[in-house]
């Protein structure tokens, strides 16, 4: 269970994740991957193959700007408790916001970017109770 | 005075105009690698992005000194269209007119005395790629050759513009930025013939290369992988575990420099990707990217003709917190008869070489540094090295926009001192073990999410300051201290002037023996861009680059508050100063 990080809030996502992403070849590798056999079944243990996870999505690349995974406000505003709709979240990830974000256009699948808005839903202050 | 004479009169002053103006244009023609050698014999102009190739960013005029700056206005200023995240690009200047790039990779030509337009270009670009990408859509800066302008794009090309009438001269394909998602933001140099460019990439999953194009057809001469090196047998290879060398990152982000006596061009390189590795303690076998990683965190000495490598020293061997070597400048100075390159690093050091890069001497520029305990300033070599393992970390210093950041310093050969911004700040970071992502188009791959720290370990707030120091020692003669670290290159002149570009937007003179503001104009928002001095029409004036809204300066927002949690960061105008 390849649950790095930020602890009960990263279990929590990939747990969600594991329910939902029917797709898991999404944009966290280039290869394909092996099909999840069951729920639990979120992620190989290292490297290519891995599911999509969006705690490492935010490590990788959406915490240049979104800090703390989303918790704090950096570059880029605070995500978590946002008053944004999860249709507005979606809108934004695919659209970007000039000067501001990327677009991410088709790089999501429609359950990644759930998978996504599940995340920044479930964000809490990090050490508190998850 | 009659018809005759009036008209005879106006005639001589229209041809004379037209004379000057041909001869202008006509001299304009031959910024060629002589002329460009000779640079600072003629300080009316300012022809590459450092200066000349000796990158001082200091001015050889005097005109405008310390005994009268406080008499320096606003002598006209240009609003640049579409400027999103500012103006962070260094205007050039040759034969009174004024060249200069802003975002989505326009230039713009001006009379520099009066501002008055000359021409205007716009890059035709890759809408839709351009709005996928982070690091965009600003330009740093552009090259002077004969003849031409040259400009590298955000979707991966470099241009030829005709330096009298802007059109566009050829254009070259050389990253194939819809994959990689990167292109060019820095500006190109121009050495003898060849126009040598860097692809960003320090965050990127690929190889980071650095290119010679022949400036007069656009035609590719070479390319230089800063990841593992171009040729095949590259012992450098053997410094990527695995396959991580596909995905290393790298880059040169910024423009080099070059030292004619030896035909040498010396450019520093980006980070390897992830940034921040999972290895931690055991990254020589284990993480990411096992090894030291060469040539990522670099400063590389290549020929220009070929793009062989001919020296190199790694500065930070496996680099595990973003603190690459494509910041710093490379100042070339001589003393008692020896010749030195002084390059700062974004950790916050400064390495003294001497020029086949050896090094002479490391000393550190900021205080609040704590991902190595030292470097060793005869070898270079990391002493106690923070290697962070997956997990949590606490104030990590400097933070990951650097010590130093790539606003350029200034050397004066007038009181020998080297001023230069240093910034003071930390950040705590989680390291997260991921996954390059590569598909459909390149993603950042850091390695770790982080917060900035209001606060730093020596109990001080996050801050900056300016610094004037001895360049090769690093003794410090004086220090200005700032709320807030400006983000805008310096310079200084021969008018014993270094001009402060600040963040809140304050252009600032300092005493250049001293540090004791002179003078002080608001320019109404932040500068994150270049700052020169030129002479036109036998008048000396500065120039800066004004508009905020750089990577860096996002932070502002929650680091300090207002100003800048109101400052626009879609606006830009070039302001000129003059007496």
């Amino acid at each position: 269970m390849p649950v790095q990080g930020a602890g009960g809030a990263a279990l929590a996502c990939a747990l969600a994740l594991a329910a939902a992403a029917a797709d898991l070849n999404g944009p966290m590798s280039s290869r394909p991957r092996p099909a999840a056999s069951g729920a639990g079944m979120v992620a190989a243990p290292d490297g290519a193959g891995e599911a999509f996870d969006v705690n490492k999505l935010f490590a990788g690349t959406c915490g240049w700007c979104h800090s703390s995974g989303g918790r704090k406000a950096g570059r880029g505003p605070q995500l978590m408790d946002t008053r944004l709709t999860d249709a507005e979240i979606i809108a934004r990830i695919k659209a970007g916001k000039t000067g501001a974000m990327p677009s991410f256009g088709s790089a999501f699948s429609d359950d990644q970017l759930q998978a996504i808005v599940r995340y920044i839903r479930g964000l809490k202050p990090e050490g508190a109770p998850q | 005075m009659s018809k005759m004479k009036m008209r005879m009169s106006r005639f001589a002053a229209l041809a004379l105009v037209a004379s000057a103006t041909l001869a202008s244009a006509a001299r304009a023609a031959d910024v060629d690698h002589r002329r460009l050698v000779d640079a600072d014999k003629n300080p009316a102009d300012w022809l590459t992005y450092h200066g000349t190739y000796r990158s001082w960013h200091y001015s050889g005029l005097d005109q405008i000194n310390a005994g009268n700056v406080n008499r320096l206005k606003v002598a006209w200023l240009h609003a640049t269209p579409k400027s999103t995240r500012g103006l962070q690009s260094f205007p050039l200047v040759a034969d009174g007119i004024l060249y200069y790039s802003g975002s989505y990779n326009q230039v713009f030509a001006l009379d520099g005395a009066s501002g008055d337009l000359v021409w205007a270009y716009k890059q035709k670009l890759d809408d839709d790629l351009v709005s996928k990408q982070t690091h965009s859509p600003y330009n740093r800066g552009i090259a002077l050759g004969p003849g031409s302008i040259f400009m590298g794009t955000l979707d991966g090309k470099l241009v030829a513009l005709d330096q009298r009438t802007g059109k566009l001269k050829w254009e070259t394909p050389l990253v194939d930025s819809k994959k990689l998602t990167v292109g060019f933001t820095g500006a190109p140099l121009f050495v003898n013939g060849k126009v040598i460019i860097g692809a960003q990439g320090g965050e990127w999953p690929y190889r980071g290369p650095i290119f010679g194009v022949d400036a007069a057809t656009g035609k590719l001469a070479w390319t230089f992988f800063t990841v593992g090196g171009t040729d095949e047998n590259d012992p450098a290879r053997k410094t990527w575990g695995g396959d991580s060398m596909k995905t290393g990152g790298g880059g040169g982000w910024m423009a080099g420099g070059y030292d004619p006596k030896t035909n040498t061009v010396y450019w520093g390189t980006a980070n390897p990707a992830p940034l921040y590795d999972w290895g931690g303690a055991e990254w020589k076998t284990k993480g990411a990217r096992p090894g030291d990683n060469l040539y990522t965190t670099s400063v590389i000495a290549l020929d220009p003709d070929t793009g062989k490598l001919k020296s190199y020293h790694q500065e930070l061997p496996h680099d595990a917190w973003d603190f690459d070597s494509a910041v710093g400048e490379f100042v070339m100075l001589e003393r008692g008869g020896k010749e030195y390159i002084v390059h700062p690093n974004k950790g916050g050091f400064v390495f003294v070489y001497d020029r086949n890069l050896k090094v002479q001497n490391v000393w550190r520029g900021v205080k609040n540094i704590n991902f190595v305990k030292d470097i060793d300033p005869k070898t270079g070599e990391l002493v106690g090295r923070r290697d962070m393992a997956e997990g949590k970390h606490e104030a990590l210093c400097p933070y990951i926009a650097g010590g130093y950041s790539w606003n350029a310093g200034s050397y004066n050969p007038g009181t020998g001192l080297y001023y230069k911004v240093g910034n003071e700040w930390c950040m705590d970071l989680e390291v997260v073990k991921t996954t390059p992502v590569l598909e459909p188009m390149a993603q950042l791959n850091i390695g770790s999410n982080f917060t900035v720290l209001k606060t730093t370990p020596d109990g001080g707030k996050a801050r900056g300051h300016v610094t004037a120091r001895d360049p090769l020692t690093g003794a410090l003669k004086w220090q200005v201290d700032f709320a807030e670290p400006p983000l805008a290159s310096l310079l200084s002149t021969k008018g014993n002037l270094v001009f402060v570009p600040d963040a809140r937007g304050y252009l600032r003179a300092l005493d250049a023996r001293t540090g004791k503001e002179l003078w002080r104009h608001n320019n109404g928002q932040g500068h994150n861009g270049g700052i020169i001095s030129y002479m036109a029409k036998g008048r000396q004036y500065v120039a800066v680059a004004t508009g905020w809204g750089g990577l860096a300066g996002d932070d502002y927002k929650v680091l300090y508050g207002e100003p800048f949690a109101s400052m626009p960061t879609d606006q830009g105008a070039l302001v000129v100063f003059g007496l």
